[in-house]
């Protein structure tokens, strides 16, 4: 499929990972897997995803540290981040949300099959933004 | 080697840093059963029959009440240890209570409670935590239709009181026994005629609401009648 779009998802848990990673597929993305920060930051670089979902507690590098390289990196900067983490505290998404996450998500609140509308959601949003109708 | 005797604050405090590991740990295979159920649930993976459907909603109403029991004991961890952080913003009090009515009617009518609220015009804001102060609207209201008998009644209101807004939830409820009344916000504290209702509850909420109201420079407090029903309140300045 020509505009299959590509979803990294960054998670440790192997039982989320499998999860999401089917939700996703059964939805039509092609979806790359990564279980540690290194493994993720490596992925964006190499696979340039459409999307990356990402959570924080994670070996190695934690989520936050993993979105702020991105964020300074030029090639990785306009990736579209969604954080899906079980950290829920006003101050973790703050803190996500101020280093350029384009969503916070804590995955006990959030209902999975929810999951592929958010992320069309936000590829459409980034799309829109590299790419402004002009009047 | 056995650990040396520990003091009462030294054991309060390694009970509190363990519930606080336990219950972060338990978050995420929770959160897997959670998603697992939706998905069964939503049909993604072919049709259910309807006694199937019956059982996984009922497994689903009993993971979400873990998880919510598992955010009290982290709330009541990070009271305890002082580290309950607050956001504040101005906030409608009024608003943030007619989204929790709107939110509990349903569960209301299916316990055979009239819930209504009265709002005064043009309430002033106030500088809380929005999405805490929910919480505690949210803890008195669902309380209140909770522990109502029959056919219950429950009146919410927000109003200005000098210079406070005042928020008041009124019951017609099992009341609150004299040799409670002074009991009601410890941690974990469940009256027995609460008990004997409800079984299930984690006397959490309350102790938790009070925290949050007290942190946000207001106060909270209740007048309740054994028997006849309850009136929660907590007053929040206005800034």
């Amino acid at each position: 499929m020509a505009d299959q779009k590509k979803i990294l998802i960054i998670e440790d848990d192997k039982f989320l990972l499998k999860l999401y990673s089917d939700k996703l597929s059964r939805e039509g993305f092609l979806v790359s897997m990564a279980i540690s920060g290194e493994e993720g930051l490596g992925k964006v670089k190499q696979e340039k995803p459409d999307l990356v979902l990402l959570d924080v507690i994670l070996p190695q590098k934690n989520g936050f540290d993993i979105l702020g390289a991105l964020k300074l990196d030029p090639e990785t900067k306009d990736v579209p981040v969604v954080m899906l983490t079980n950290l829920g505290q006003e101050s973790d998404i703050k803190t996500g949300l101020d280093l350029g996450a384009a969503d916070y998500l804590v995955k006990t609140d959030f209902s999975i099959t929810k999951l592929p509308e958010v992320v069309r959601k936000h590829i459409a949003i980034h799309g829109a933004a590299k790419n402004p109708i002009s009047s | 080697m056995p650990d040396k005797q520990l003091t009462r604050e030294e054991t309060t405090q390694r009970i509190t840093e363990v519930t606080s590991v336990i219950s972060h740990q338990l978050k995420t295979p929770l959160a897997g059963i959670k998603s697992s159920l939706e998905i069964l649930l939503s049909g993604d993976l072919g049709e259910i029959s309807v006694k199937q459907r019956e059982y996984l909603a009922l497994a689903l109403d009993g993971s979400n009440k873990m998880i919510g029991l598992i955010k009290n004991l982290l709330d009541a961890s990070r009271i305890d240890e002082g580290r309950m952080q607050l956001t504040s913003a101005p906030t409608d009090i009024g608003a943030l209570a007619k989204t929790v009515v709107d939110d509990l009617i349903t569960f209301a009518q299916a316990k055979n409670t009239t819930l209504s609220i009265t709002l005064e015009e043009n309430l002033p804001k106030t500088s809380v935590d929005a999405v805490k102060i929910h919480e505690v609207i949210s803890n008195l209201v669902y309380n209140a239709i909770r522990y109502s008998k029959g056919k219950g009644t429950v009146v919410v209101a927000v109003r200005r009181d000098g210079h406070d807004i005042l928020f008041s939830c009124a019951d017609t409820g099992i009341g609150i026994g004299e040799g409670d009344k002074n009991k009601i916000f410890s941690k974990f504290y469940r009256s027995p005629n609460v008990s004997a209702l409800a079984p299930d509850g984690s006397g959490l909420g309350l102790y938790i609401s009070k925290a949050i109201v007290e942190k946000s420079g207001g106060k909270i407090w209740f007048e309740s009648v054994e028997g006849k029903g309850s009136t929660f309140s907590f007053s929040l300045p206005i800034q």
